[in-house]
């Protein structure tokens, strides 16, 4: 473990950015979002989340792979690589770096998606944990420890006033810190004291949050037995305006649809996130087994409640970063979901 | 507050019981201070949830053109702005004024909770506070004394109607027009008064944070197609693409098609997650309606022929003086 004061931060991104590309989170006209650094650029570390997820990084919104043309009716077809270059992202609180591990179960398992698989690669994380949780954060229901070093983080990093501390778990982690010792210096006794204090600190104030106590053992039965409960869903449902935002901000929905640009004799194929929310989500040739919106809401809360643990040894597909939380416009979220499957019925 | 708050629910259980309508849209209360949210009712013992406070800025209006499918009659609580909403709903065809019992609501301005956190950011809000004029921020360590200016949404703090402008029934007494409702075209000046290129630039700029998740037009009272051109996989522009050209499109499109009809209730700029200022947008167009055809707001009545569908032999046509890029 090294740390760094604050007040050598610049030269870091400096010396960060001349190798890599530099992901921090950047203020901008009201929105936070991990972006690309330059000088300058309003950098915000005391705000625990940013406006979207991370998740854009591994899997962008829009990603051309295939270009063709039809010249003197020969067609030629050229694929196109993941763009990009290496790059380190510094600030992703514990939930958003669970949320990468959630994404690897779906697009790492055979057939690996290899645009996905080089996004991976070409990043080193850096995990920083969350001095002032929000009270629509509920990660702890997740087993997420926000106060910690999480799994995954190539570099873990804490806020301990006026330096952060940061601690190599990986090769590629280890790296990127001999590559810019000369802005380190070692810790010592106090340090890890602050360390510590740091920690108790977030503990306590996790213990603090409204929703720490979201219990997801409540919710019980069969997956039949939830999905019939049309009761729950319908009341839910009648309010959503089946816009995405919940799946659009949500750091592990990872749905995505294939879709043409048709020149005239040229074109592209591209994938783009999609929505189950979307009124032609899961639409096929023979038309749509999802009709209703009610349908649609449903299968948004049976993927991340019910399909997704089913099918990766209990692991939820939410991380309780309380994006959905704050931005549905009519405020459904998952933590009334969860509430009301559980049983407690005065939430709608 | 309180004392709308127990109108509202002696008013919804009366009329359930009565049947007078069959269904209430209103307001309920979630376990966040700022969590207040529409709930659908339809048995007489459910109406001691709804609630009036500070966060009650959904718009409940549009949601009776899906439940009026459903239900004969509705029973529907209105501040001003979605009192035009409905009206331009009416106008629109979209819903009979039979079908619908009003509630009216005068409201003094809701509340933006991004405004309440940035001033209290990390300092865990518990409860806001009216008294008078002013507002006390109560954290679990501090109490800041704020301005109505400071926490309310900039669409409440310019609002022109903040009475409803149509009801059955009337729950307060009216409230005075907001003192800077003459200031609402300012910040479309400022934009006026850029370049052409510094224009194309700003749109550019707020344009690309957009992440396509369409809820400025799911909870916009004048988007409402059956299906809307964007959703509609034969119209070969539902593209989700993440674009500059398809962004740009899906807004230049949005703006034009609610021309004439936006009520300015600035509902699509408080739903947008990346901040877009899009009620700058339709607010430039009212801004040229009523330079060009005479003043007109949109959903006032539900009667009055809108400028942009009527032709005056006396209308002037400045567009081509202005010019643009
Ligand atoms: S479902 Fe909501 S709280 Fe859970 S990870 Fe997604 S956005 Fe975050
Ligand atoms: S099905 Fe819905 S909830 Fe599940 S990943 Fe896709 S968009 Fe997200
Ligand atoms: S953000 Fe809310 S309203 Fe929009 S689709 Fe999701 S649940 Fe429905
Ligand atoms: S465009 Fe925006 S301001 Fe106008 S009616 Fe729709 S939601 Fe309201
Ligand atoms: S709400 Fe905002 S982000 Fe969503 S589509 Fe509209 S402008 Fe884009």
């Amino acid at each position: 473990m090294k740390k760094i004061l604050k007040t050598k931060l610049p030269e870091l991104w400096q010396k960060i950015s001349t190798d890599f590309d530099l992901f921090l989170p950047i203020e901008k006209n009201k929105t936070l979002n991990f972006s690309l650094w330059k000088d300058g650029e309003k950098v915000n570390l005391d705000k625990v989340r940013t406006t979207t997820s991370s998740k854009h990084l591994v899997f962008p919104q829009t990603e051309t792979y295939l270009k063709f043309k039809n010249q003197n009716n020969k067609l030629s077809l050229k694929a196109v690589k993941a763009i990009g270059d290496e790059y380190v992202i510094f600030g992703v609180r514990p939930c958003d770096v669970k949320s990468f591990k959630l994404l690897d179960n779906i697009f790492l398992r055979e057939p690996v998606d290899t645009y996905y698989r080089e996004h991976r690669d070409r990043g080193t994380i850096i995990s920083l944990a969350c001095t002032n949780p929000e009270d629509t954060c509920f990660c702890s229901s997740f087993g997420i420890d926000a106060s910690s070093a999480p799994l995954g983080a190539d570099v873990a990093a804490w806020d301990v006033g006026d330096s952060y501390i940061w601690k190599p778990q990986s090769e590629k982690g280890q790296k990127l810190m001999d590559s810019t010792k000369e802005l380190f210096t070692d810790i010592d006794e106090k340090d890890i004291q602050n360390l510590e204090k740091e920690k108790s600190n977030i503990q306590e104030k996790l213990e603090d949050l409204p929703f720490n106590n979201i219990d997801l053992s409540k919710i019980k039965g069969t997956q039949q037995e939830i999905f019939d409960k049309e009761e729950i869903w319908n009341e839910f449902s009648e309010r959503c305006l089946a816009c995405g935002t919940c799946s659009y901000l949500c750091p592990t929905c990872h749905c995505y649809d294939l879709q043409d640009y048709k020149g005239n004799n040229h074109g592209e194929k591209f994938r783009c996130w999609d929505s189950c929310m979307s009124s032609d989500f899961t639409l096929m040739a023979h038309g749509n087994p999802r009709t209703t919106q009610m349908q649609r809401l449903r299968q948004r809360f049976m993927h991340k409640l019910v399909y997704y643990p089913k099918n990766h040894k209990g692991d939820y597909s939410c991380v309780g970063c309380g994006r959905c939380v704050d931005r549905c416009p009519v405020h459904i979220d998952i933590v009334k979901i969860i509430k009301k499957l559980g049983g407690e019925n005065n939430e709608l | 507050m309180e004392n709308i708050t127990k109108k509202i629910r002696a008013v919804a259980k009366q009329a359930l019981i009565d049947k007078e309508v069959d269904k209430i849209l209103g307001w309920k209360k979630g376990d966040l201070w700022s969590d207040s949210y529409p709930v659908f009712i339809t048995k007489p013992e459910d109406t001691d949830t709804l609630i009036w406070d500070l966060f009650c800025i959904n718009n409940l209006s549009k949601f009776l053109i899906k439940e009026l499918t459903k239900h004969d009659k509705i029973g529907i609580f209105i501040k001003g702005c979605d009192s035009t909403s409905f009206n331009q709903l009416l106008k629109d065809n979209r819903i009979n004024r039979d079908d619908v019992v009003l509630y009216g609501i005068p409201c003094e301005g809701m509340v933006d909770p991004e405004k309440v956190k940035k001033i209290m950011l990390n300092e865990r809000v518990r409860e806001i506070k009216k008294h008078e004029n002013n507002f006390t921020l109560i954290s679990k360590n501090k109490n800041i004394d704020v301005s109505g200016e400071e926490i309310k949404y900039d669409k409440c703090i310019t609002c022109i109607s903040p009475n409803p402008v149509v009801y059955d029934q009337l729950l307060s007494d009216e409230v005075e027009n907001s003192k800077h409702s003459g200031d609402r075209f300012k910040r479309i000046e400022e934009i006026e008064a850029m370049s052409p290129d510094q224009r194309y630039n700003f749109w550019k700029g707020e344009f690309q944070r957009c992440i396509r998740c369409n809820a400025c037009r799911d909870i916009c009272p004048a988007c409402s197609c059956v299906k809307c051109v964007f959703d509609n996989e034969d119209a070969e522009v539902s593209g989700k693409a993440k674009t500059e050209g398809e962004d740009t499109f899906f807004h230049l499109v949005r703006a034009y098609h609610v021309a004439g009809r936006c009520v300015d209730c600035g509902e699509c700029a408080r739903v947008c997650p990346a901040g877009i200022p899009l009620d700058l947008l339709n607010r430039k167009i009212i801004k040229d309606i009523n330079e060009v055809y005479g003043e007109f707001n949109a959903g006032m009545d539900s009667t009055t022929p809108a400028p942009l569908v009527t032709f005056k032999l006396e209308d002037t046509d400045t567009f081509s003086k202005k010019g643009g890029k």
